[in-house]
């Protein structure tokens, strides 16, 4: 594949993912989709570039703000729609929402609304990819917030010391919630993961998904040839207020200066050429898309009880 | 009952334990019992890793893990760091993508610190997500009492996760209980099943059956231990011991018969047999290793309460431990826990009516002495 192919290929799919939460922030009004929607309007680039040199068969395992990297690993938009709008038809019957989406079926293994708590089930899933004999690599997906956690040290320790196939996704857009990484932390990410042993690589440009998918697809070339687990840290920017539809730039706590900074380098403000020509399939499949949630039944009594155990 | 002072099985390799028990049965230590199901794991099924903090070393978990990663590898029986929730995530990882992860903690306490993955992640995983995903794996917990385990090396906390759906939870009483249900678990079960271990039985021995190939049926449910027209006592794990003794020491001295049930697993206990048995005698003992309070004795209440409270001629009578932190002082400890004639007393009152039962009670040796087969610091 060229690089042009591939740059607009990723765009393509960056373009899809921001088009699909546009239409999340348009229709949550409606009041149709309750459930917290935490937007990766802004960080569309680390997820399509992370994903692009994933196998099916490599695992992800990430957070509640998802939605690109569900629909980058694959995940199927009917049944994310569905899942939004609390259908029977959605990737988890219903019993999801915008917080745990999953698609086993192409690698994505859950995501969690508690921070950091799927960071040590990636290192699982890599320790028994190795016992098995699996050809797998697998993704933890993370904020820089999660860094914190006493449960991410304990990770990338036990996969540093057994050499696992994982890789330690940090997307770092220098926040959690409202407060900034500079009032919460008193270390520098990459530095510290340093320290159990990893080599760590460092995007600063995370709205360049070419660079993105280029860096990655050499760590995942390095890990899937067993060398052990190595740290990714991209930095990226959240456009939107933490969770919810909005902006909360009028808010004070945060520099629209630095937002405009960001958005005046992001390739899907920068070609519209571009995006005018790939939109109308999009807009056609997202239509189609809600179009299934919308017909589609919510659950009904029997749901309720089942696959509690 | 026989001491057993030394940590290796008495089933050896070269003597299996269809050899062991021959065809009529035989003498099995709970210990033995645990060390037969952890080896037989990792010889039927290639997916089954023991992790735990020192699973690996000369003690072996209590001597039930002792000499499985010589055999069969310390990939399979790994030492874990000291990092019980990110150990617990681990684990979880690893049974989605095809293993079975056992895991140990020597004391129930430490599994505190694993609660949220436990809780929000191991329990949740497969409604959370439309039933896409299965966690098996099993989580053994051992519950420390007597030589000053004092108050963060005693706790049972089986309440605490059997009020959670998704978490079964069963409460071993004795080596047939383990044989009966571990094997069948592990090789059938598809979530996550947390078992409390009792250290104050490790050292006993117990009759058990011969091993069938089938391994009985349901392991969650509840057994009943013996039969009994008067009374209907309802125990979990030591708590059942204890019961036997203070039932044959009654049926001795008194003709009292006590039927008791051993609740086993107590996240979904068989409630009919409850029931059953508790319309029959109209009497309940619930004699329980934790607290009354929001616990085992209150849920059986609970159930009784609400399915036909009529049929009790009596109000339910409860033994358990006292309402405090576990205390260090063996003096205080003897307190904080019913003994055998606190036992004997509640059943003979509720049976006879009076306080003033004039039935001959056992001795007040405290219960920790009469189980108790090694002396400390653990
Ligand atoms: C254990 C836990 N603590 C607190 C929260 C509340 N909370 C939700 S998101 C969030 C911020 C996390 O920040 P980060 O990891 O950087 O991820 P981001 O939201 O920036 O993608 C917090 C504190 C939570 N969900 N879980
Ligand atoms: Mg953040």
């Amino acid at each position: 594949m060229t690089s042009t192919n591939l740059f607009e290929e990723l765009f393509f799919q960056a373009l899809r993912i921001r088009l699909v939460e546009e239409r999340i922030i348009e229709l949550y009004p409606s009041d149709a989709i309750q459930s917290p929607v935490h937007l990766s309007i802004g960080q569309e680039a680390v997820a399509v570039g992370a994903c692009h040199a994933l196998t099916s068969n490599d695992l992800l395992f990430c957070t509640y703000r998802s939605h690109a990297f569900y629909l980058a690993k694959g995940g199927n938009l009917n049944e994310m729609f569905a899942e939004l709008y609390g259908k029977v038809t959605g990737c988890a019957s219903g019993k999801a929402g915008s917080m745990h989406l999953a698609a086993p079926e192409v690698g994505l293994m859950g995501a969690s609304a508690v921070v950091a708590s799927t960071i040590p089930h990636a290192v699982g899933a890599a320790l028994a990819a190795k016992q098995l004999g699996k050809d797998q690599v697998i993704v933890g997906v993370f904020g820089d917030g999660a860094t914190e956690e006493g449960v991410y040290h304990e990770s990338l320790n036990f996969a540093a010391l057994h050499k696992l196939p994982v890789i330690f996704l940090c997307e770092n857009n220098e926040l959690a919630v409202h407060s900034f990484r500079k009032a919460r932390q008193n270390y520098e990410i990459v530095e510290h993961a340093q320290i159990y042993g990893l080599p760590v690589y460092q995007i600063t440009e995370g709205y360049d998904f070419v660079k993105v998918s280029e860096t990655m697809a050499e760590v995942i070339k390095q890990v899937r040839s067993g060398q052990g687990p190595v740290f990714v840290e991209i930095q990226t920017f959240r456009y939107k207020e933490h969770v919810g539809p909005g902006e909360d730039f009028a808010c004070g706590y945060r520099n629209i200066q630095e937002a405009q900074c960001w958005k005046q380098q992001d390739p899907l403000n920068l070609y519209p050429a571009l995006v005018e020509s790939f939109r109308p399939s999009i807009l056609q499949e997202i239509d189609a898309a809600v179009h299934f949630a919308e017909r589609s039944s919510f659950p009904s009594i029997e749901e309720l009880l089942r696959d509690v155990v | 009952m026989l001491c057993n002072t030394n940590l290796t099985s008495s089933v050896t390799e070269e003597k299996g334990l269809d050899q062991h028990l021959g065809t009529e049965g035989g003498v099995l230590s709970y210990r033995d019992a645990l060390h037969w199901t952890m080896r037989e794991a990792l010889q039927r099924h290639d997916s089954v890793v023991i992790m735990g903090q020192g699973a690996d070393d000369h003690k072996g978990i209590f001597g039930s893990t002792i000499g499985l990663a010589e055999e069969f590898g310390f990939d399979r029986v790994m030492d874990t760091p000291l990092a019980e929730e990110g150990m617990t995530g681990i684990a979880i990882g690893a049974a989605l993508n095809g293993l079975y992860p056992i895991q140990t903690h020597i004391r129930a306490d430490f599994s505190l610190l694993a609660m949220n993955q436990i809780i929000n992640l191991a329990a949740k995983y497969k409604y959370m997500f439309g039933g896409r995903f299965d966690v098996p794996m099993l989580i053994r917990m051992i519950v420390g009492r007597s030589w000053g385990q004092g108050a963060q090396h005693s706790q049972s906390l089986q309440s605490l996760f059997a009020h959670i759906p998704g978490l079964k939870v069963v409460m071993p009483s004795s080596s047939q209980t383990i044989l009966h249900t571990y094997p069948k678990i592990i090789a059938d079960y598809r979530g996550p099943v947390i078992s409390f271990e009792h250290r104050l039985m490790y050292d006993l021995n117990f009759h058990v059956e011969p091993v069938t190939p089938n391994y009985g049926d349901d392991p969650f449910g509840s057994y009943l231990v013996r039969q009994g027209d008067d009374v209907t006592i309802v125990a979990t794990s030591i708590m059942v011991l204890e019961a036997m003794r203070a039932a044959d020491h009654l049926a001795k001295v008194s003709g009292i018969q006590s039927e008791i049930i051993d609740l086993h697993c107590v996240s979904n206990p068989d409630w009919n047999l409850v029931m059953q048995s508790v319309e029959k005698t109209g009497r309940l003992i619930v004699a329980d290793t934790s607290w009354k309070e929001y616990g085992v004795c209150a849920e059986v209440c609970r159930v009784v309460a609400e399915r036909n409270p009529g049929c009790l001629k009596k109000p339910v009578v409860t033994l358990a431990m006292q309402p405090a932190p576990c205390p260090t002082a063996k003096s205080l400890e003897d307190l904080f826990y019913p003994d055998l004639r606190q036992f004997v007393h509640a059943i003979a009152t509720l049976v006879l009516g009076s306080e003033e039962h004039g039935i001959q009670l056992p001795d007040t040796q405290s219960m920790a002495d009469v189980y108790k087969r090694f002396k400390g610091p653990f």
